[in-house]
């Protein structure tokens, strides 16, 4: 096993406890987004181009921020009751 | 290591579903569950993985070189962007569950709670 | 149950399935071996059988075409049940513009922000377009071009506001998009039918390999899913974006 390849699979294992250990939503929402872009280079590293680009393009951009908009509803609607 | 992306995979499905347990936002609760699906993405696109070999596109290599696995990609490709709308759909539930009921804590959110509305 | 004995159920389930864990995780072949013939002879029968150089495309549309029938069909009913209950939960109280609630706080946006996303976001819908084109010969393909496409929407939103935004997506040509999408790969596949063949068989002529017009049907379902995919994309973020916004009753009075 290459260095980068253990090196890229323990540092997703860390991302991943990182969105885990996050409580607070609005600080998980760039844990989630840090975990995407750990996930894109693995990707890259196990030799797989497509889906590094859909998983840049979603778990970057597109889920953070659906996950950001929502707790500014949340906020909003609080506020409206 | 050659059994290291398959613990990997073990190991962010655990604490991915040790965080839906202990969650108290709903929010939060669908990261993790993000979190569980992603270790479904390494360990398919672990099994497809070949020493050696690189990207199934034959674009600059002639046909014939070696290639990992395009199934599982094809299908981690086809999850990842279907599991995102997926991701909204429960956004939405969630958001809904907050107008109605004025909180996102699953502690407070029990069906059968008589204290509750 | 409260959370302790939750966490406490979970522990205890852990305990009992670490073992088997182990076990599969030490039964399976060692990372880096080749494990599917599946996949192997995909790679050495398909460029010469279907003209194309990308395998994933080629399982995509072609090799496991069906499985991407139903997978588009989930992304529809996931958008359309989103989109159902956010417009339902607001009723017919809806806008066709932007509104801004009163007393929120509005951010000005910085200069910096505004310049790189009105750069970088036509840039991004250009470079979803050729991503998508580009499906059959190098790295890409609907689903990968329809979130880029999405991607390049939302800074678009970064660098005009709201207000600007709402103009360029409209609510009827996303609907269009996503629902027509869906409609085209699923009337892609009966063209073969309609020619006496099996669905979703490769009917079109199959061109060269390494051309973005080789593959036949290929093509046809790429430009489907990649419509179902941004539209999709963007219908959602047009919903969400909406919750955060007045409505129309809150305008008026």
């Amino acid at each position: 096993m290459t260095l980068l390849l253990a090196a890229l699979l323990l540092l997703t294992a860390a991302s991943g406890l990182g969105v885990v250990l996050t409580r607070d939503p609005r600080r998980q929402v760039f844990a989630l987004s840090a975990n995407g872009v750990v996930l894109t280079l693995l990707f890259l590293a196990l030799q797989a181009p497509d889906v590094a680009l859909s998983e840049l393009a979603v778990g970057t951009a597109a889920t953070p921020l659906l996950f950001l908009v929502t707790l500014v509803a949340v906020r909003i609607n609080k506020s409206r009751r | 290591m050659s059994v290291l992306p398959w613990l990997v995979a073990a190991w962010l499905f655990g604490v991915g579903v040790y965080g839906i347990v202990s969650s108290r936002n709903y929010v939060h609760l669908i990261g993790c569950l993000s979190v569980c699906q992603s270790s479904s993405y390494v360990l398919l696109l672990g099994l497809g993985y070949r020493w050696g070999a690189g990207p199934p596109i034959f674009y600059d290599h002639p046909p014939g070189t070696p290639a990992v696995d395009p199934v599982v990609q094809a299908l981690v490709l086809t999850d990842i962007v279907v599991g995102a709308t997926v991701t909204a759909l429960l956004l939405a539930l969630a958001l809904q569950v907050h107008k109605r009921r004025g909180s996102l804590d699953p502690q407070e959110l029990r069906p059968l709670d008589r204290r509750g509305s | 149950m409260t959370p302790r004995w939750r966490t406490l159920l979970l522990v205890l389930a852990g305990l009992v399935i670490l073992p088997g864990v182990w076990r599969v995780a030490m039964a399976l072949p060692p990372f880096g071996a080749p494990t599917s013939p599946y996949g192997q002879a995909v790679n050495a029968l398909v460029p010469s059988l279907r003209h194309v150089s990308n395998m994933v495309s080629a399982v995509n549309f072609d090799v496991r075409g069906f499985d991407t029938l139903g997978e588009e069909f989930m992304l529809l009913c996931a958008v359309t049940g989103t989109v159902l209950i956010l417009r339902g939960g607001r009723g017919e109280d809806r806008r066709a513009k932007a509104g801004r609630i009163a007393g929120r706080a509005l951010e000005p946006r910085s200069d910096a922000t505004v310049l790189i996303c009105r750069m970088f976001g036509v840039f991004t819908l250009v470079f979803g377009f050729y991503v998508t084109l580009h499906a059959t010969a190098t790295p890409g393909g609907g689903f990968q071009g329809g979130v880029v496409v999405a991607s390049g929407l939302l800074l678009v939103y970064l660098g005009e506001g709201y207000r600007g935004w709402r103009r360029i997506a409209r609510a009827p040509v996303l609907d269009g998009l996503e629902g027509g999408g869906a409609l085209l790969f699923a009337l892609a596949g009966l063209l073969p039918v309609v020619l006496g063949r099996a669905y979703l068989e490769n009917v079109l002529p199959l061109g060269t390999v390494k051309d973005i017009l080789s593959g036949g049907l290929m093509l046809v379902e790429n430009v489907g899913v990649a419509f179902a995919v941004a539209g999709g994309f963007a219908m959602i973020m047009v919903e969400f974006m909406e919750e955060t916004r007045a409505t129309q009753s809150e305008v008026e009075e």
